[in-house]
């Protein structure tokens, strides 16, 4: 009997062509759309060196700081180059380089540094943006120099320079915004498997379908009949994020590097979740169909929305302020854990990620069994 | 002959509304019951209390001698259900549906599919096997719908309602399959609100009103209680209120009832009343368009006893 519930909850599932669409082609319908929308940002995203004047007359010389970090930045052996520095001793010289659009802008030291630009633009905020920067930080170190002259200096510019390092050390080198996308799309096609937990269920329940009466009826029992019912629909479910797996990696030329077994892993587990959530909502509301869907569309739209899928911001927010949120939230769990491959070197944050998955998934089958234990029904 | 079916004092009540008070019938082997009332009687709920689909507040009720309960897989596999609603898969074709609920029976592969062509036979849908449900019309739907509930050969069927919007062809299949059933000894529940169908397959019925029973017997028994024993109609005919007066007091005259053009005279015995109308008819010069007579029907059972009609 198990085999043959199985195997015919496949095939009813198979046929259902909103599920199907859903769990097969949205996705890879919406992997398609993040290709041709994010794959130019990226690579339009490496900042090209721009050319650049500097009035080289006796203020500029005077400030040391500021002149050798814009001699490091225009150095050809620096592989973070901004800028290709052109040094003149008359403002008009760089004006009229200015006007003729040989630069994009220039740098005139009188008593503080001015940058003169001709229109707005991307490397002209940039130009405005990193001397700015530089100020900021000669500022920061002249304070330092006033509050407690020369001692302690060096260890002051390592504790800055370690701040920074920080930050360049635990990040992933190689970070992507497609790729950050492509996981919010895996983590998005892991949770809509509860449509088809949630779809499998109600047919087998006599309190929400007429066949759900007929098998009731039967000698099948409901532990059996359910069982077999969900593992079709996970079945399903992997199939559907197997298919967007090989669109991805295939056809799309995504690079999971050297954490492919654990993003597919968590997807797994992350597809388990999602099917939990459908099956505890079909057990444990007694509405029509079309309002479980809803329901579950609303739960899971809001986890998505709370675990940043629609703005990263919005996972800061909740993290930084109702933290325990995020911490039972399966799409933040799912996320989190792919991020986090993402972002740093360990794969603590990784495993306790998928901890938490589990345990979801362990009390969302607690509730859906405690809902399904009755066999029969006071009102159908 | 063994009693398959025992009910004893069952009451299943929905919040304050009592669907079913104190109800306590059987079913003996190979019988056909009827179980006939309006809509909102207590028919369905009898029957889903029946299969352990509700829970109930108080009662026995026991099938094949044994309590009834939802984890009673012993009995659930010689029961067969033919639900009022339509209870199929819209993915799967005729044979696969029947085949699955049939498969949730009879685990044999190859002795299900024996079971499942034969049930198609029975049915009459041999030609469409492969049609998906949408593909089918309701009367085909509803064969299927029959075909699905007892392919796996039941000992005992319950039928709720089967023929609700039904085309007559498909009714008098329907029919003449669950006469079929019977025929090879299945034990039958039979609910419904047409009377036809009780007095032409049911041995025995119980009317049921506002969850109780009111009457009880075979359809004859039951025909015998109304105090009418012949109505006769009169079609397209004119009358004063002397004429009227004159009906009334004709020998053997219960009740007459004119409205507009059709006049209607109840008997109290049934014997020569027909002639004897005709001829006061041509002697008083009365034309009309059609007369006829009937006895009476579980119908007028049913109204006498409650003041209602059956489909109201």
């Amino acid at each position: 009997m198990f085999k043959h519930n199985f195997i015919y909850t496949l095939k009813i599932l198979g046929k259902n062509k909103v599920l199907i669409f859903w769990t097969f082609a949205f996705p890879i319908i919406l992997g398609t759309f993040f290709f041709l929308a994010f794959s130019d940002i990226e690579n339009n995203e490496k900042l090209d060196v721009f050319p650049i004047a500097i009035v080289e007359n006796d203020n500029f010389n005077s400030r040391m700081g500021f002149k050798e970090t814009f001699e490091v930045l225009s150095d050809d052996n620096n592989e973070d180059k901004l800028f290709d520095v052109s040094y003149v001793l008359e403002e008009d010289v760089a004006l009229e380089m200015l006007e003729n659009k040989d630069i994009v802008g220039y740098i005139l030291v009188l008593d503080e540094p001015t940058v003169v630009v001709a229109k707005s633009g991307i490397n002209e905020t940039i130009l405005q943006v990193t001397t700015d920067q530089i100020l900021s930080h000669e500022k920061v170190l002249e304070d330092y120099i006033r509050k407690n002259g020369n001692s302690r200096l060096e260890n002051f510019v390592k504790v800055m320079m370690d701040d920074y390092s920080y930050v360049l050390d635990n990040s992933n080198k190689n970070m992507s915004y497609t790729m950050v996308e492509y996981y919010t799309l895996i983590a998005m096609t892991c949770l809509y498997g509860g449509t088809l937990g949630l779809t499998a269920l109600n047919q087998n329940l006599a309190n929400m379908s007429q066949r759900g009466k007929r098998i009731e009826v039967s000698p099948s029992p409901k532990f059996k009949v359910v069982l077999s019912s969900i593992l079709a629909s996970f079945l399903i479910s992997l199939i559907g994020l197997f298919l967007l797996f090989l669109f991805l990696v295939f056809l799309l030329k995504v690079d999971f590097g050297l954490f492919g077994g654990h993003v597919v892993l968590l997807a797994i587990v992350g597809n388990l979740a999602g099917l939990a959530i459908g099956v505890a909502i079909a057990s444990c509301f007694k509405v029509k169909e079309g309002t479980k869907l809803g329901i579950l569309l609303s739960v899971t739209m809001l986890g998505c929305f709370l675990a940043g899928m629609m703005g990263i911001t919005m996972k800061y927010v909740v993290d930084k302020n109702v933290g325990w949120i995020n911490m039972i939230n399966p799409a933040n769990l799912i996320t989190d854990g792919f991020y986090s491959l993402y972002y740093y070197d360990t794969l603590t944050r990784y495993w306790w990620d998928l901890l938490g998955l589990l345990i979801f998934i362990g009390v969302m089958v607690i509730v859906s069994v405690l809902a399904l234990r009755r066999n029969s029904y006071d009102s159908i | 002959m063994k009693k398959v079916i025992e009910v004893e004092h069952l009451t299943k009540k929905y919040k304050d509304f009592i669907a079913v008070s104190d109800l306590s019938f059987d079913v003996e082997e190979g019988e056909v019951l009827g179980l006939l009332g309006p809509n909102g009687s207590g028919k369905s709920t009898t029957i889903n209390c029946l299969l352990s689909l509700l829970n109930y507040e108080d009662g026995i009720i026991k099938i094949l001698g044994q309590v009834m309960s939802s984890t009673n897989y012993d009995v659930k596999k010689d029961i067969g259900v033919i639900f009022q609603d339509i209870a199929v898969f819209e993915e799967l074709t005729v044979y696969e549906n029947i085949d699955y609920f049939c498969g949730l029976y009879i685990e044999d592969k190859q002795l299900r599919k024996e079971y499942v062509i034969e049930a198609i036979k029975l049915v009459g849908l041999e030609d469409f096997q492969k049609f998906y449900p949408k593909q089918l019309s309701g009367g085909l739907l509803r064969r299927l719908n029959i075909a699905c509930g007892i392919a796996h050969k039941p000992k005992i069927i319950f039928l709720d309602e089967p023929t609700v919007a039904v085309d007559p062809q498909s009714r008098e299949n329907i029919l003449a399959g669950i006469l079929n059933l019977r025929k090879k000894g299945a034990t039958i529940l039979y609910t419904t609100h047409y009377m036809e169908e009780v007095e032409m397959i049911c041995d025995r019925v119980i009317i049921l009103d506002k969850g109780k029973i009111i009457a009880s017997g075979s359809p004859l028994e039951l025909k015998n209680l109304a105090k009418i024993e012949e109505k006769v109609t009169i079609e397209d005919i004119s009358l004063k209120k002397t004429d009227l007066e004159k009906i009334k007091s004709l020998k053997n005259v219960e009740e007459v009832s004119y409205n507009k053009t059709t006049l209607i005279i109840t008997y109290k015995k049934g014997q020569h009343n027909l002639p004897l109308l005709v001829e006061f008819l041509k002697k008083e010069n009365l034309e009309y368009q059609r007369i006829f007579s009937e006895r009476p029907t579980l119908n007028d059972v049913f109204l006498e006893l409650t003041g209602k009609e059956l489909r109201d």
